[in-house]
């Protein structure tokens, strides 16, 4: 599904990554732990195609696609969505609008026919309801006066409207208090699939005790320093990243 | 009332050189047939004075350094005051199935194709002075100072075009008046071309009701250099739409002047697309008491336009209420310039004065100019102003497009995003998505 190579980016000039290997199968979940400033968002922001993200050197192959090659949109529709640490406000467009123009552009850019407005109306409907958000709140402005865990509700509601073939989640459990928390890891386990797989980055085990990974790797200055089952995660709650941070010096 | 303002001597001495020879643009003016009306030739009078000192102004006026009238010196503009030979059929149709129409070609007003709503009453200018109308003179040589304002000065020097329009005391008129003013120029290449001086007047009676939609269009090159007034008596409400479209060849300079007596209700919007050169000012006199004035714009601008809303919004008695609200969207190399002042003279205690503008630059080469401007005499007010201009962000752009929303579209969504927050001022619900229809149509026409 995903095949990341020797993957080197920057940022500002800096370099960030510095040589990511990473193998995605279908159907796996893989989870990211690392320190603060370690490069983990920078890594899904160079998958989802960020502007000012420079590759420098590797590949990243995407369903059989070289994924740095393709804009952001048709990466999208390839089947990739990225939840965002930090989701985006944009005033004046409501999430209704922004939701039916995103789903029927991808169906369109994959051959499908686009929803009528009743079909989307009611998918979205159910959509919401099964993530726990209030119905008012797709009248509003994308994100607008919505609470930090609001916004990652919402986050995982254009995922499972969107039904991507790879999900990154960048720290969706951050801002949730703990009945969100499981709303929101019902919602994705739902989605599990054979064909469908996940890049889970988070800070805590909590999350993983609700998504169980295949895989858990340590990202740790720019490169992934070990990688481990599910194991791993419960000892870096434990020992914490001392060990990973220390091996810049040796590397 | 006061009579028409004589230029001061001081007035223009300080504002510099004129731009060109006041002469060519007046050679016609004062060989105009005299109608009756001795305030109509004492007005033509005082413009042709006012201008032949000023001449237009430069960059070195107040009030005009960042609307530069130099492009107009590449055709010979001419007044002609015989009747234009138009063909009916190929006028615009109207934008709104069940309003009432006034047209204007070329600045004259055409009865035969002009039909009005029960109780209302269009007459042309010189009709209306002919038949005394009662406070048109008043209301019509109420123009300021001309010697600030040469493009009005021209326009009085050339009195004869427009017309006047009144509401009885009591009425409140449901359907919407369409006003076209429809101008007809030369070739784009041509030296010559036509100067149209109209000069409009709306007048509310006591407790009256009015929506008026006013169409600024036309072909070729031309100068459009409109005077209008609006004046409301006591607890009338004006509803005031207007849609700037003139031709991408033309200046259009428009002086929209509201008088408000008491309790007056005034909702003006504007949308700017057309025009090579274009100024759109507006002065609201809140003359009396427990006034609310609002105007609101858009402007959508690319290529070389250059396009400039001049407000004020002056408070003279106590209660008043006003707001400017004003954003656009500028690509290519065109500019756009808002000029916005909020004036409260000394017994205007308890006003609310409202002002803001932002600009969305859509290319690197795209220019917004903005001055905001408070002058407060009295002490217990409350006003406030702001005003940005940036580029998309290029974060909500990047968001829109991980959801697999082609840029294009992202763009737009974005723009009109934009846009939206201000018109939904607008309270009339079919114009508002008349304005919504032309920005889809602006971002439509700009993919091709
Ligand atoms: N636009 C930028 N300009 C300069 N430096 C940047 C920029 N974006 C990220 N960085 C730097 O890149 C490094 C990695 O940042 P990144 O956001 O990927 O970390 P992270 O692992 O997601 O951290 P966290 O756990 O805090 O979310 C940090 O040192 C950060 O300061
Ligand atoms: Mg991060």
């Amino acid at each position: 599904m995903l095949e990341i190579k020797n993957l080197h980016a920057r940022v500002d000039g800096k370099e960030v990554l510095k040589g990511i290997d990473l193998t995605i199968e279908p159907g796996k979940v893989h989870a990211i732990m690392g320190p603060n400033g370690s490069g983990k968002s920078t890594l899904s922001y160079v998958l989802a195609g960020r502007e000012g993200y420079e590759v420098t050197q590797g590949t990243a192959t995407f369903m059989g696609e070289n994924l740095l090659e393709l804009d952001p949109e048709h990466r999208a529709a390839l089947g990739l969505f990225l939840a965002f640490q930090y989701p985006v406000e944009i005033p004046g467009v409501t999430t209704t609008t922004f939701m039916k123009t995103a789903l029927n552009a991808i169906r369109k850019k994959r051959g499908e026919k686009e929803l009528d407005p009743a079909s989307f109306l009611k998918l979205q409907k159910q959509k919401t309801a099964e993530i726990g958000m209030e119905p008012e709140m797709l009248k509003r402005g994308v994100n607008v006066g919505f609470s930090g865990g609001e916004k990652k509700r919402n986050e995982v509601l254009q995922l499972a409207m969107l039904q991507p073939k790879l999900a990154v989640l960048d720290e969706t459990d951050s801002g949730l208090d703990i009945d969100a928390l499981k709303v929101v890891a019902d919602g994705v386990n739902a989605l599990r699939a054979e064909d469908r797989s996940f890049l889970v980055i988070t800070h805590y085990q909590r999350l993983l005790e609700y998504i169980k990974p295949d895989v858990v790797h340590v990202l740790a200055d720019g490169k992934i320093r070990k990688t481990g089952g599910p194991e791993l995660a419960l000892e870096l709650e434990e020992k914490g990243y001392a060990e990973y941070t220390g091996q810049e010096e040796a590397a | 009332m006061t009579g028409a303002t004589t230029a001061k001597d001081e007035g223009f001495m300080q504002q510099g050189e004129p731009l060109a020879a006041a002469l060519p643009w007046l050679e016609d003016a004062r060989a105009l047939e005299k109608p009756a009306a001795g305030w109509v030739n004492a007005l033509r009078e005082t413009g042709a004075d006012s201008f032949a000192h000023t001449g237009l102004p430069t960059p070195r006026w107040e009030g005009w350094q960042y609307t530069n009238l130099r492009p107009l010196a590449k055709h010979k503009f001419h007044y002609d005051p015989a009747p234009v030979n138009f063909d009916a059929a190929a006028l615009p149709a109207p934008l709104l199935a069940d309003a009432g129409r006034v047209v204007l070609v070329n600045g004259q007003y055409q009865e035969k194709l002009s039909t009005l709503p029960e109780g209302v009453e269009a007459a042309s200018l010189m009709e209306a002075a002919a038949q005394k109308w009662p406070g048109i003179e008043d209301q019509l040589v109420r123009v300021g100072d001309l010697a600030q304002t040469p493009l009005t000065a021209l326009n009085s020097a050339y009195l004869k075009d427009g017309f006047v329009l009144r509401v009885a005391k009591g009425r409140d008129i449901e359907q919407p008046v369409e006003v076209l003013y429809y101008n007809i120029g030369a070739e784009k290449d041509a030296q010559a071309a036509p100067a149209i001086y109209p000069r409009a007047l709306y007048q509310l009676g006591e407790n009256s009701g009015l929506t008026i939609i006013e169409r600024h269009m036309g072909q070729g090159v031309y100068l459009a250099n409109s005077y209008i007034a609006a004046a409301q008596d006591s607890a009338s409400r004006l509803r005031f739409y207007r849609f700037m479209a003139e031709s991408g060849d033309a200046f259009h300079f428009s002086n929209t002047a509201l008088q408000q007596e008491k309790n007056g209700y005034f909702e003006g919007f504007s949308s700017a697309t057309g025009g090579a050169v274009a100024r759109q000012e507006f002065r609201l006199l809140l003359i009396d008491t427990l006034n609310s004035a609002s105007i609101g714009g858009i402007y959508l601008l690319d290529g070389q336009q250059s396009h400039d809303f001049t407000i004020l919004a002056d408070h003279f008695e106590e209660g008043g209420k006003s707001a400017q609200h004003f954003k656009g969207v500028i690509d290519d190399q065109a500019r756009a310039v808002f000029q916005g002042k909020i004036h409260v003279r000394r017994s205007a205690q308890k006003t609310d004065g409202y002002q803001s503008h932002h600009a969305l630059l859509l290319s690197a080469a795209a220019e917004a100019s903005a001055k905001p401007e408070l002058e407060i005499y009295a002490d217990d007010v409350k006003c406030s102003h702001g005003a940005t201009s940036g580029f998309l962000d290029p974060v909500a752009l990047f968001y829109l497009r991980s959801r697999g929303i082609p840029v294009d579209d992202a763009k737009d969504m974005l723009v009109e995003s934009f846009l939206n927050e201000n018109l939904e001022k607008v309270s009339c619900e079919p114009v508002r998505d008349l304005y919504r229809a032309q920005v889809s149509a602006w971002l439509a026409g700009r993919r091709k």
